[in-house]
């Protein structure tokens, strides 16, 4: 953890996501109303702010669970969703969709588990569908995963005998079954028993360490202080205030930013 | 402030307690005793019932030969209607309006007309179309068929029995894609999982759950419509059965011969039934329902002690995974 310095100008990479004036709207409620902002390569970047805020709608953007109305959005360099001919977009098929979603891994706040599937087959099912991986390779994948996330001992359990904290650590293995180059996390432990919240954080922490770049939706403010490379303060479908988690949770500068964080902190 | 919790107690005795009588339990078992030792006694000596004459064409061969008919014309139908089924559902599920529309129409004419009368259509369906061809649509035809013997009667049956029960079966399946969690899909996609293999893979297994219990009720209530296919004609249980009946001018007993055969082929599909059901509850309740071997096996052994202890831990459960004795079949 040395470049914990804020984000360095003469980094040799492109940004990892890079969005400009990513505007979204359902019906006539503008929900993102120009959002601008870079996520660097590794590094744990938070997104705080009140619900209905926009900032989940603008994570599911991200990998297109949402379609955006209007600006660029784009993950290692390619748009998201369309392809750039000339100076026309040209909506990207199905299949080349599912392409770019499978380089970007998801954890819900409902976790999403499929039941009828045992943590392990929940695990090794998309490396072999869609990677096509064989089931051997698969397996053993996924029993690495789980262990990795503590739950070596429970591979052969259904969702509905984990407790919210073991099926949250499941989901997050199958996120990452895929090998995605970037995570996203949509209020990963909102759903969560605060016992339980602790052993899922552990897990996002371990992943942060090994380096991964993470997008997080989150209330826990501890949690982006402590591991957070970058914090985002979302209000209204627009950024309000962004910096290091340090500097924005301990020196907010924005009066909004102040009566939020003096609510959740 | 906080003292130490003692947890010295002693298990009491149980509760005594003088049970509430039921005096409305014993004149309704004494009225249907009355009302069940009425109907035995007429079965037995009413001699329209002719056991005897039921006994002696139960197993004979052009009752057997319908019941065979029956039996396949159901299998056959319910493939049908299964599969139309679930391409229909999907289809209405289509963000393509004109695909969606398509499959709406189809369960609107099907499912809205008697399916006596679909079948007496595709019986004269030659009447309506002399011949059938393969070809360019409103230009030149490559192969012509004569309509009569392309549709023979079998051919007729199954399409009024299967092409109806399709229209049903697409409300089951759409109403059981329906009922499965759309983050379901979400995390699917999100995982890079196409549409179809979604669709396969998650949200069909769990929508299963929903579409066997009346998928189940279809096959019986299939099982019996195959009857009305006399009218084709085509020969199965039911017809033959009449037949002997106006043959020997006995059509009573020959009647009550055929129910007895349905109930007991509808007495074995709920079985089958029982364990499909049990089969998709996988993931959705904590620990199956016990098949009925194993219900009797548990009631032979452990009496008292396991059956005292299975209540209060399978509710204070909730959190924790099982012992591991129960997840699995």
């Amino acid at each position: 953890m040395s470049d914990l310095e804020a984000p360095a100008g003469s980094q040799m990479k492109k940004p990892m996501v890079v969005a400009e004036g990513v505007w979204k709207s359902f019906g006539r409620i503008d929900v993102l109303r120009g959002i601008d902002l870079h996520v660097d390569h590794g590094n744990v970047f938070c997104l705080v702010g009140p619900s209905g805020s926009g900032k989940s709608t603008f994570l599911r953007c991200i990998n297109r669970l949402e379609t955006i109305d209007a600006g660029r959005l784009s993950v290692a360099g390619d748009l998201i969703g369309y392809r750039e001919k000339g100076d026309r977009l040209h909506e990207m098929t199905e299949k080349d969709i599912a392409a770019q979603r499978r380089e970007i891994g998801m954890v819900f706040q409902r976790f999403n588990l499929f039941p009828h599937m045992t943590a392990l087959q929940n695990v090794m099912e998309a490396p072999i569908k869609v990677r096509r991986l064989s089931k051997k390779e698969s397996r053993e994948r996924a029993q690495q995963l789980l262990d990795r996330v503590g739950l070596g001992d429970k591979t052969h359990l259904y969702p509905n005998q984990l407790s919210g904290g073991q099926q949250q650590r499941v989901a997050i293995a199958r996120a990452l079954a895929m090998e995605p180059k970037l995570m996203l996390f949509d209020e990963p432990t909102s759903a969560l028993d605060p016992e339980l919240v602790g052993e899922v954080l552990d897990v996002m922490r371990q992943l942060a360490q090994d380096g991964m770049t993470m997008i997080v939706v989150t209330h826990e403010m501890g949690f982006a202080r402590e591991v957070g490379d970058a914090l985002v303060f979302i209000d209204d479908g627009l950024v309000v205030e962004s910096g290091h988690p340090r500097d924005v949770i301990g020196n907010p500068q924005h009066e909004r930013t102040k009566a939020f964080l003096s609510k959740v902190l | 402030m906080t003292q130490p919790v003692k947890n010295e107690r002693v298990r009491p005795d149980p509760i005594r307690a003088v049970p509430v009588r039921h005096p409305g339990r014993w004149v309704a078992i004494v009225a249907i005793g009355v009302l069940a030792a009425m109907l035995v006694n007429s079965v037995l000596t009413n001699r329209g019932w002719d056991w005897s004459f039921q006994g002696q064409y139960a197993f004979s061969e052009p009752v057997l030969r319908g019941v065979v008919t029956t039996l396949w014309l159901t299998v056959v139908a319910m493939v049908v209607g299964l599969v139309l089924g679930v391409v229909l559902a999907v289809m209405r599920l289509s963000p393509n309006p004109v695909v969606s529309s398509a499959a709406w129409m189809y369960v609107w004419v099907f499912r809205g007309t008697p399916v006596l009368v679909q079948l007496v259509i595709w019986a004269n369906i030659a009447a309506l179309y002399k011949s059938i061809s393969l070809g360019i649509p409103f230009g030149e035809a490559f192969f012509t068929f004569n309509t009569a013997t392309l549709i023979p009667n079998a051919v007729a049956a199954i399409l009024g029995l299967g092409l109806n029960e399709a229209a049903y079966m697409a409300e089951i399946v759409r109403g059981g894609i329906l009922s499965v969690d759309e983050g379901q899909g979400e995390a699917a996609s999100a995982l890079g999982m196409k549409r179809t293999q979604t669709m396969r893979r998650i949200v069909l297994p769990q929508a299963m759950r929903v579409i066997v219990p009346p998928t189940g009720n279809e096959t019986i209530s299939m099982l019996k419509t195959t009857s009305l296919v006399s009218v084709v004609p085509y020969y199965e249980l039911f017809f033959n059965a009449q037949v002997i009946g106006n043959r020997t001018f006995q059509p009573f007993p020959m009647l009550i011969m055929a129910s007895i055969w349905y109930l007991s082929i509808t007495s074995v599909l709920m079985v089958g039934q029982y364990y499909i059901e049990r089969r998709y509850a996988r993931g959705s309740v904590r620990s199956l329902p016990p098949t009925p071997l194993q219900r009797l096996r548990s009631r032979l052994g452990g009496r008292g002690r396991d059956r005292g202890r299975a209540t209060p831990l399978a509710v204070g459960a909730s959190a924790l995974p099982m012992d591991g004795s129960t997840p699995h079949e």
